[in-house]
């Protein structure tokens, strides 16, 4: 079993684990923008970069310590890491320098910065190209990974890119289940609920909305309850079937039979 | 020539090129036409379409005249080029209304069309040959040895030359090991800009674990002034896939790939034409030259995404993904296409391997430096005479190659530096032209070997603004995954627009590095990693100039709009009046036949009666 030394503390690692999953278990923080754990490793926003000795391997100008992404780098033998070495630090305060000229209301960003000791941007903002989004593609891979609807893609090259569906147009795939909203780091995406559509903010896409039969509370969206029907087989299928009630009232009805059925 | 069937053995195929070079008759004339790309652009296929006629309505019996196109010659300034043989007559800047006299004297007549031939400028003196002009005696041309030699569509013509002997031998008479080590021993390193040690990485490709493995040609060179791996694929196609089908039988795949970019059609057609006869000779497929060893090749076209050159974004765009890179934490000779053992070359790495395995390690090492073997092919373009494809060995001097091979700076002005590398390269002063050109010599000046670009400037040329043209290109193409390069990159483009506009700030010059210095630490691929180069070089060596924009709002090179004056010259000025007519601003005046002024509050510095005065007499100041 190899061992990861992070600040001068030996840390029991196993082979294949990231430098990220070692960093957390033994209590030390790493920010991080574009991972999630339920996610492959993109390493698109580097705030989680981190210092790594590497031994005897040529590197250049920098000496033999090198910047890696702490959320993708594997464990494969014992491994040196400096978490919180000046360059380390200077490295990610300089990446979150970037991304706060360009997302600088994310109220999100803004704190996760303040926790790392940054307090403004000595830059401008450079582009108008999808506000307060960092682009760090965790709803791109919700979508495509664990919803299955690859409804958005990042789209564009440059500054200019941003996350879209086809032709940036409301997508035809979107089954409006807010994922995307949820895994966002930033609070950019928005699920807005109106009278009987969901509105998944900035996409476009719109899908209907059910809501609860008896209090009128919105519930999980058609085309979730089609893909859950899909995915979970006949007990789900089961399961939805019958009247639309929300959780609360669908126990209250309950009770209520049970109260009913005791007399 | 009938094309024979399939060539079953290595004896087969010695046979078949005996064959060939048989039925060439020595008394044929032939005239050979450059179809290069530069040529190409300045009217060639027009001169062969001339030439063809005239060998279409030749009766002559005592002898046959064969007309064909070549590839590249490399001497792409004095295109279209023309060579004629017996005798390796060399007519450059040939036009079609050239051709009947070509045809009547040289071809037919035997004698030479004197107008035609290469005058070297400073001596005077005529050249007939190729060897005898400077472009091309310093030259030593391995990989490009038969551009402008043979005919690329043609497979027999690769044959006769000597072509897939080198895999007749490799299949023949070695093992996959021996063949990696032959790689090894001759030292040749990634010509796509990496220098990695090729025989290491087909040594670490054929230790991985995994099937199926893939071989992959990266021919999606993208750097601006780039033409050489285009001219390669273009003119010697059957060379790189020769060197794949040796790199496949080394590493042990059996599936190979050609990633060309799409704006190249010729060298896609001229590849799939290769391909084509290559499978037909049983040169690619199921047992090859009889050996049981089978490969096969496809050409995957990319859409021009300057970043999937990068080895892991070309395989996400193989894959049909978005050519975004990924970290290499995990070697591709691990993990590579779609997850399995992948040996990625570029297309002039490949070009090089059969002249190893056919030349032996030893010759080869001894060509180059200590630590760079071999030759390396540079498109030498800028402001500099003789722009083309040069191919030199490794550590020959940039002088050597700016001035003997390059002819020096036009219009008598002063060198002032070369760009190499490409794109995310960096500029070279003149302190630095006896230095020799290799791998490493190139990174301690700042620069990069790249895949071989050479820039040449003079002293016109703004190195703020030459940073500012590179980082607009860096801008445009930077993929947008990783944050560094996305937002790093427009950052510095945006620094340095300021700077060239006059608005430069006390503390810009720090910014650059500062920001340099943390794509070099935190971008995710090659591309990011060196994004910054053009302005870290620049500012390494040029940083009065960015200083002079910055504190005294003056452009040294007086090339930014608005950073230097226009005066009219006393002397000069017949007082013609042209300038005074084409001001949109009427900012100049003076009498008839008297010296003119320019009134320098109403100036906007617009430069027309710079481009307009017939006797150079408006200045730049």
């Amino acid at each position: 079993m190899p061992t990861v030394t992070i600040d001068d503390e030996p840390c029991e690692a196993q082979i294949g684990e990231t430098i990220l999953e070692v960093a957390r278990r033994a209590g030390i923080w790493i920010p991080t923008l574009c991972h999630h754990a339920a996610l492959e490793p993109y390493a698109a926003c580097r705030i989680c970069v981190v210092e790594i000795d590497r031994g005897r391997a040529p590197t250049r100008s920098v000496g033999r310590w090198q910047i890696v992404t702490s959320c993708n780098y594997p464990i494969r033998r014992d491994l040196t890491v400096r978490v919180n070495s000046q360059r380390a630090i200077r490295a990610r305060h300089g990446v979150m320098e970037l991304l706060l000229a360009r997302s600088p209301e994310s109220p999100e960003l803004g704190e996760l910065a303040a926790r790392m000791g940054v307090d403004t941007t000595p830059y401008p903002k450079v582009t108008e190209a999808q506000r307060n989004c960092i682009l760090c593609g965790l709803c791109v891979q919700v979508c495509d990974e664990i919803i299955g609807a690859s409804a958005i893609s990042l789209v564009g090259r440059s500054v200019e890119r941003a996350v879209a569906a086809p032709f940036r147009m409301a997508s035809e795939d979107c089954i409006g289940c807010g994922a995307c909203a949820q895994v966002c780091p930033v609070g950019t995406i928005v699920v807005r609920i109106h009278e009987d559509e969901v509105e998944i903010s900035p996409f476009k896409s719109r899908v209907k909305l059910r809501r609860c039969a008896e209090c009128g509370r919105p519930l999980a969206s058609e085309p979730v309850k089609e893909a859950l029907c899909r995915r979970g087989g006949p007990t789900v299928v089961e399961m939805l079937a019958g009247e639309n009630l929300c959780s609360r009232c669908k126990r209250e009805k309950l009770a209520r039979e049970l109260l009913t059925s005791r007399k | 020539m009938p094309r024979t069937t399939r060539i079953e053995t290595a004896v087969d195929l010695q046979q078949y090129r005996r064959q060939l070079l048989a039925e060439q008759d020595p008394a044929t004339r032939r005239v050979r036409v450059c179809l290069g790309t530069g040529c190409t652009a300045k009217g060639a296929p027009n001169v062969l379409e001339r030439f063809h006629q005239a060998a279409k309505e030749f009766d002559q019996e005592s002898f046959a005249v064969e007309t064909k196109c070549t590839g590249c010659h490399g001497f792409c300034e004095r295109g279209p080029i023309v060579v004629v043989d017996p005798g390796n007559i060399f007519y450059q800047n040939v036009k079609e209304e050239d051709v009947p006299e070509i045809w009547r004297e040289s071809v037919v007549g035997g004698r030479v069309v004197e107008r035609l031939l290469y005058k070297d400028e400073q001596t005077g003196k005529i050249a007939k040959t190729p060897e005898e002009i400077p472009f091309y005696n310093a030259q030593r041309r391995i990989v490009l040895a038969l551009g402008g030699v043979i005919d690329p569509t043609r497979i027999e013509e690769y044959l006769a030359a000597g072509g897939y002997a080198a895999l007749a031998k490799a299949l023949g008479s070695m093992d996959p090991d021996e063949v990696i080590e032959e790689v090894t021993n001759s030292g040749l390193r990634g010509r796509g800009g990496g220098g990695f040690p090729t025989g290491r990485k087909w040594r670490s490709a054929r230790d991985a674990p995994g099937e199926p493995k893939y071989v992959i040609a990266n021919g999606d060179e993208g750097d601006p002034g780039a033409f050489m791996d285009r001219s390669l694929m273009e003119g010697v196609p059957h060379a790189v896939i020769e060197g794949m089908i040796i790199g496949a039988y080394a590493v042990g795949s059996s599936h190979g790939y050609i990633y060309v970019r799409n704006e190249y059609p010729l060298a896609v057609e001229h590849l799939t034409t290769a391909i084509e006869q290559a499978r037909e000779m049983g040169l690619l497929g199921q047992n090859i030259l009889g050996s049981g060893f089978s490969f096969d090749v496809r050409i995957n076209r990319g859409g021009g995404a300057f970043v999937c050159g990068e080895s892991t974004a070309l395989m996400a765009s193989l894959e049909g993904r978005v050519g975004e890179p990924r970290a290499k934490y995990i070697h591709t000779v691990e993990s590579g296409l779609h997850g399995k053992p992948s040996l990625l070359n570029n297309v002039e790495t490949w070009a090089n391997v059969p002249p190893i395995i056919l030349g032996g390690a030893d010759w080869f090492a001894s060509l180059g430096t200590e630590k760079s073997k071999g030759t390396k092919v540079f498109s030498l373009v800028g402001k500099v005479k003789n722009t083309g494809l040069v191919e030199v060995p490794m550590g020959m001097t940039l002088r050597q190659i700016i001035y003997d091979i390059g002819g020096g700076i036009p219009n008598g002005k002063a060198f002032k530096a070369v760009q190499t590398g490409g794109p995310s390269g960096g500029c070279i002063p003149a302190k630095y032209l006896d230095e020799p050109v290799d791998f490493d010599r190139l990174t301690q000046l700042g620069s990069m070997m790249g895949s071989g670009g050479m820039i040449v400037m003079d002293e016109d040329t703004c190195m703020v603004n030459v940073a500012k043209y590179f980082l607009g290109f860096l801008k445009e193409e930077s993929c947008g995954k990783c944050t560094p390069c996305r937002e790093g990159v427009a950052q510095m483009l945006h620094i340095l627009d300021n700077i060239t506009k006059g608005e430069g700030r006390e503390g810009d010059v720090e910014r650059l590095e500062q920001l340099g210095e943390l794509l070099e630490d935190t971008a995710l691929c090659a591309l990011g990693k060196t994004a910054a180069y053009p302005v870290l070089s620049t500012v390494r060596h040029f940083r009065e100039e960015y200083e002079a924009h910055i504190h005294e709002r003056r452009c040294p090179a007086k090339e930014c709009p608005g950073l230097f004056r226009y005066e009219i010259d006393v002397e000069s000025c017949t007082g013609c009046g042209l300038c005074a007519k084409k001001c949109p601003v009427e900012a100049i005046t003076g009498e008839r036949k008297k010296p003119h002024t320019i009134d320098l509050e109403k100036c906007t510095n617009c430069g027309t009666c710079f481009d307009v005065c017939p006797f150079s007499a408006v200045v730049k100041v």
